[in-house]
């Protein structure tokens, strides 16, 4: 087991070097393939009214007229040994992870994006729980109650729920229950509350995009532990359990539901994964000052070091999940060795 | 948990007296309303009342005012900051030297002293310029604000690199020493050639030419003080040491910040400030309709960014009569544009660039910039009406409804040898809807005369600097029409004019907002302009300017810009400055 | 193995498992493959509902001009006589009429019916092309991987395993945003065509290359697999010959079901702004407009449920294909 464990985080962090390295490949040599020079780049950091003397220093200062490697280099060491960042006044010494410093406004990006995290993960987390418990709900009740009216409502509205785009029921969401009008029940929009600070606002400003983003994943949710129960219901080793003569409720939860379950954590550890690394569209829908909009509000700037930290982050989420996943699936089914 | 609650029963008393105010039916409303404010309080609530006059006058102290930001704020320091809504701010936290007087209307264009005697004292021929400074002045911890510290908020500015966003007009006009990078870079060098400090109360500026106009630079907020201990470059907008009635409490940049009082800052040493609230909650980055509805149900107090109202609110408040009566519709000294660029054929050609100015549907463009409320009015020259110099001229009339006249449109495309049209391309900033609409406007109208446009939309960050803005990009990618926008630093017209007309501030590398002008005789004159003392004889030369620049046909006027502000709920001392065209945020309270 | 976009991507993952079976029930009941899933199909109501306006939205596109051009609005053309000057929505609320089925958007007056119809190309070409693409890299790859084993099986999976840690719409977004407006030889709509089908269909591969090769190396094993390989025959026929007709089914059902998901990631994208440009008509670009006008419903409602039915009537018959195919679903 520990070897596995160990085999897999050096592989995780090989994949995230992988991810860094091709970001910024990419970043690197995209805007130069379409024309533009480190002179053309810098002219962004210095302000509009720098004269061609100024540009070419800053150019310098930020290194852009080095190497794709001598730069990659520069950013890798900055993560695993630190880098010193001149302020003005003085030198200061950014510690590791550093990645980097804006462009635009000179400030380390690592605390920035800690502090954006929190919103991420309350968004994402009680989302998940949401999403979780009414989509696996529902899938096991219209399992179980197949051609009733309840599976087929559940089932129009699940088919329904996996074909709507987030950033359209978002807004009519906003705008039927915020907004002010009709129903205004939520505060959504930039007014998020830490979770310490108080615990009864950061629920309330987060219950409309939290319902908005949990209702497309409930659908996905039910529709698959539908069919997972399904299936599973129809094994062999049910049918034994039913033989031995078990009460019905002990098949259906204890051995039906774990059979149907285990495929869907591996997806829920995934879609967790993947939307702490940002909620992209539910973010920028919501004005939620997360992870996901600080991408956007990053490459709209075009600021290298921030899209780096923030792909990076993104990534590290997804190889997170898929570790912790793999580890629960050997936890959840007995079948699965880790070697 | 408590500041929910009380929010509740604000929000429930504003429906309980709408309600009563519905109920009394039309004449008895007004009275009504009129009595929930407080004594001696002279405007009632109606459309424009905040326009010319004080509304909800009031001296009460107390309560916490809330402001939202729809984007980041630039940056919080007075080297760094140009945003208008951030000078307007920033004298909550800084005292400038001279500042614009807080009154409404005209009198806001005037300028009055802050942290100086009086305003400044030119001698050599306005080439020096002296300041005397008040006593007792304090920094938030204590110490006495002295000349030096003035001098050094300035120096610093200086650094460019450290601090992109400010504005370069001391570092363009004070004699500077050969070579000298600012405060960090240049350590200990003597810039006694540029300011010198005689004493610790006096400053005196020293120009390279003359300039009549040296006060709205002493208003610029890089003449705030800074403590040269405390400076921090980069980072001092993290927490930046106060020297006005407020200090920073808690500063979370790319969220939003809270200002508690200066318990150093002495009323007596101050006498254009209030200083009523007891706080400033600030939040930024809000979605700008949440902004506009939580001012809207009372939940925020202003919107800070002032450009008005989103347009989805513009339906909902100028449709209902007691929405709207909350509202003030100021016109602001900002002309929305389209340079046209003589750099690219065959835009070189005069007759050419005259067929666009008549083809254009300037009524279009105006509803792609919000309509008449929170659009403008259709302009007809550069200058707008608000800046001292305006003359009302109309070269190229639009047709009788303003639509366009293709008759004319097409006589000048025959003379420059384009009968059938040509084709160009127009740039927009990306990030700017309307923008886009303008853009998608203008290809609708000149479609009519054969002129067909392919629309580019660039980066707002890099729009000046490396595309439209570069004259080479824009030469080599057929760039003809080019959607700008301009507001003067101040309203004046050298603070309008120059930063769009003058051809000299075009660089090849790029980065300026003129686009498309380059006549030696308007640059002529804008120097004939800066050297004259005599306001009488420098304002008629502004109109010349701008008639030249017109006859010329480098530059498509579309708007004079107005904004439909929200005028928020319970709070006194509501008036809209001319000088930033937007609310005083200076000294309003609270009911 | 995640869909791209915070959108749920469980369709994808549903099932490998089912649509093995669906090619193991083959073996059993010796009838054609294909005649069983039309028979099952043809029983389906609600899966020939999803294909009948499949069908109608392919046509509407492709005869987009023709529409159009016989209710004389073209998409890009302004009506700024039915706006309100001072609010800038239509003059009566939405200007819904004969003239106009949908109305007319704010602002400039243009034909929301028209906009929808154009709206409708770009959206199902970007999603067909691009799901092709992903077809094909994906199947090719995922076949290697399953057929060769050893190390280029390694190095496939560790590549898709790499691809899938992608933070995607993020590295979409950016990808978009820094293109400039002419690059590679294009310019206008064809670059951005383009561009948009290529981070499309690049970044999502991997989902059917996974599939792909699950099932390359569960048909390997097989008998029909071994008795062609006894009587001599080489890896190229195998692979095209033997075991490409056995993966058309999953290859088919994967592609109907990536469609929708392609075409929701080509709306967010322009939703955000960095998809086709302007003054082109696209879904997501008209709902970001309707985000600024939200008190003019139907300026996002068009938009919003062009989406929503385009992206049903894909899931209704991808689900049924998958049903068709898979006798133990039901």
């Amino acid at each position: 087991m520990a070897t596995y464990i160990i085999r897999r985080l050096i592989w995780g962090v090989f994949m995230l070097a992988i991810v860094s390295v091709i970001t910024f490949a990419i970043f690197f040599l995209v805007p130069r393939l379409a024309g533009a020079t480190s002179e053309s780049l810098a002219t962004r950091y210095v302000g509009r009214t720098a004269s061609a003397e100024q540009v070419k220093v800053a150019a310098e200062k930020l290194g852009f007229n080095d190497p794709l490697v001598v730069q990659y280099g520069r950013f890798a060491k900055g993560l695993v040994a630190g880098a010193e960042y001149d302020y003005g006044p003085g030198v200061e010494h950014c510690p590791a992870p550093c990645f980097g410093y804006s462009f635009l406004t000179r400030l380390p990006v690592w605390p920035d994006l800690l502090n954006r995290l929190p919103v991420t993960i309350s968004l994402s987390l009680g989302a998940a729980v949401i999403w979780l418990i009414g989509g696996v709900a529902t899938g096991v009740i219209s399992a179980l109650r197949r051609g009733s009216f309840f599976d087929r409502a559940a089932m129009t509205i699940a088919l329904g729920g996996v074909s709507l785009p987030i950033f359209f029921t978002g807004i009519v969401s906003l705008v039927v229950f915020s907004y002010g009008r009709p129903f205004a029940l939520a505060a959504p929009g930039g007014s998020f509350t830490p979770f310490f600070d108080n615990p009864v606002m950061w629920a309330y400003n987060l219950t409309l995009p939290w319902i908005t983003l949990a209702f497309l994943y409930a659908a996905g949710y039910a529709r698959l532990t539908r069919s997972g129960m399904l299936e599973t219901m129809n094994e062999d080793y049910i049918r034994t359990a039913r033989a031995k003569g078990l009460a019905e409720r002990t098949v259906v939860f204890k051995h039906g539901l774990r059979g149907a379950l285990t495929p869907i954590l591996t997806i829920f550890g995934l879609d967790l994964g993947l939307l702490m690394g940002g909620a992209v569209l539910t973010e920028s829908t919501f004005s939620l000052p997360g992870i996901g909009k600080y991408a956007i509000d990053a490459i709209t700037n075009q600021d290298l070091p921030k899209v780096m930290g923030v792909t990076l982050v993104a990534a590290f989420f997804v190889v997170l999940a898929n570790l912790v996943v793999d580890l629960l699936y050997a936890v959840v089914d007995p079948r699965v060795r880790l070697t | 948990m408590m500041r929910k609650t009380t929010l509740g029963v604000t929000a429930m008393g504003a429906v309980l007296a709408l309600a009563l105010a519905a109920c009394g039916g039309g004449p008895t409303a007004t009275p009504s309303q009129s009595g929930a404010a407080p004594a001696g309080g002279g405007a009632k609530a109606a459309f424009n009342a905040a326009l010319t006059q004080v509304y909800n006058p009031s001296d009460k102290k107390g309560g916490i005012m809330k402001f939202a930001n729809a984007g980041d704020w630039d940056s919080l320091d007075p080297a760094d900051t140009y945003y208008g809504y951030s000078w307007n701010f920033i004298r909550l936290y800084g005292r400038a030297l001279v500042m614009f007087k807080p009154a409404p209307g005209k009198e806001s264009s005037e300028l009055v002293p802050d942290l100086a005697e009086t305003l400044g004292v030119p001698s050599d021929d306005a080439k020096t310029w002296t300041y005397k400074l008040r006593a007792g002045v304090k920094f938030e911890d204590g110490t006495p604000i002295t000349s030096k510290d003035v001098k050094y908020g300035v120096m610093r500015s200086f650094d460019k690199e450290v601090f992109p966003d400010g504005y370069t007009y001391f570092n363009d006009t004070l004699d500077w020493p050969k070579d000298y990078k600012g405060p960090y870079k240049s350590k200990g060098v003597n810039v006694d050639s540029a300011i010198s400090t005689p004493d610790d109360q006096t400053i005196v500026f020293h120009l390279k030419q003359p300039y009549s106009g040296f006060d709205y630079f002493a208003q610029l907020p890089a003449t705030i003080p800074v403590p040269e201990a405390k400076d921090t470059g980069a980072k001092y907008r993290e927490h930046v040491i106060s020297s006005g009635p407020y200090k920073f409490d808690k500063n979370d940049i790319g969220k939003g910040f809270n200002l508690v009082r200066n318990d150093q800052w002495d009323p007596a040493t101050d006498p254009n400030r209030k200083a009523l609230p007891d706080g400033y909650d600030v939040r930024t980055n809000v979605n700008a309709d949440d902004i506009d509805n939580r001012v809207l149900s009372g939940d925020l107090h202003v919107d800070i960014a002032g450009t008005g109202a989103q347009p989805a609110t513009l339906g909902r408040v100028l449709t209902d009569p007691n929405l709207k009566a909350n509202t003030d519709n100021p016109t602001i000294t900002r002309l929305w544009y389209t340079s046209i660029n003589g750099n690219v054929k065959p835009l070189d050609n005069l007759d050419c660039r005259k067929a666009v100015e008549y083809a254009a549907d300037k009524v279009a463009y105006q509803t792609a910039y919000g309509g008449e409320f929170s659009g403008g009015q259709i302009a007809t020259s550069l200058l707008p009406p608000g800046i001292p110099g305006h003359a009302d001229i109309n070269p190229y009339p639009s047709g009788p409804d303003n639509h366009g006249d293709v008759t004319k449109a097409k006589e000048h495309l025959t003379a420059c040898g384009q009968p059938n049209g040509f084709e160009t391309n127009i740039s927009y900033r990306a990030e700017r809807p309307k923008e886009k609409a303008t853009a998608e406007a203008l290809q609708q109208s000149l479609a009519k005369v054969g002129i067909k446009l392919t629309l580019k939309p660039f980066p707002q960050a890099d729009y000046f600097a490396l595309y439209a803005g570069k004259p080479g990009y824009a030469k080599d990618n057929k760039l003809g029409l080019a959607i700008n926008g301009w507001g003067a630093d101040w309203p004046d017209g050298y603070g309008f004019l120059q930063q769009i007309v003058d051809s000299r501030v075009i660089r090849e590398t790029g980065g300026s907002s003129n686009i498309s002008v380059r006549d030696p005789e308007v640059d002529k004159l804008l120097d004939q302009a800066s050297l004259e003392t005599d306001t009488a004889k420098r304002e008629p030369i502004w109109a010349q300017i701008d008639q030249k620049v017109m006859d010329n046909a480098f530059i498509l006027p579309g708007l004079w810009a107005k904004s439909l502000l929200l005028r928020g709920k319970g709070v006194t001392n509501v008036f809209v400055s001319d000088a930033t065209g937007m609310y005083d945020y200076l000294n309003m309270g609270l009911e | 193995m995640t869909a791209p976009l915070d959108v749920s991507g469980t369709e994808l993952e549903a099932a490998p498992e089912a649509v093995l079976e669906g090619s193991r029930a083959k073996a059993i009941q010796g009838r054609s493959l294909g005649q069983i899933a039309w028979m099952r199909l043809k029983r389906d109501k609600v899966a020939l509902t999803g294909a009948g306006i499949v069908i109608f939205l392919i046509l509407v596109a492709a005869f987009a001009p023709l529409i159009v051009g016989w209710l004389g609005h073209p998409p890009t053309d302004f009506n700024q006589d039915l706006i309100s000057s001072e609010t800038m929505a239509p003059k009566d609320g939405t200007a819904i009429s004969w003239e106009h089925p949908f109305g007319v958007e704010p602002v400039n007056g243009r034909d929301i019916f028209s906009r929808i119809i154009y709206g409708a190309r770009i959206s199902l070409l970007i999603a067909f092309l691009a799901t092709l693409l992903s077809v094909v890299l994906g199947t090719t790859l995922g076949i290697m991987a399953g057929y060769f084993g050893g190390w280029v099986d390694s190095v496939i999976s560790k590549t898709m395993d790499v691809f899938l840690a992608f933070p995607l719409l993020v590295f979409a977004i950016a990808l978009a945003g820094i293109v400039p407006d002419s690059a590679f030889g294009l310019s206008g709509d064809a670059l951005r065509v383009s561009l948009l089908v290529f981070i499309i269909g690049f970044f999502n591969w991997p989902y059917i290359g996974r599939i792909m090769r699950g099932q390359t190396l569960s048909l390997r094993e097989r008998e029909f697999v071994d008795a062609a390989r006894s009587l001599g025959a080489r890896g190229p026929y195998i692979i095209f010959r033997e075991m490409l007709p056995n993966l058309v089914a999953p290859i088919l059902v994967y592609a109907t079901l990536l469609i929708p998901t392609n075409i929701v990631f080509e709306a967010a994208l322009s939703f955000l702004g960095v998809g086709v440009r302007p003054p082109t008509p696209t879904w997501g670009g008209m709902l970001s407009d309707a985000v600024r006008f939200y008190t003019i419903p139907h300026f996002m409602f068009f938009p919003g449920m062009a989406i929503f039915i385009t992206v049903l009537a894909f899931n209704l018959l991808g689900d049924g294909l998958r049903d068709a195919l898979d006798p133990r679903a039901r």
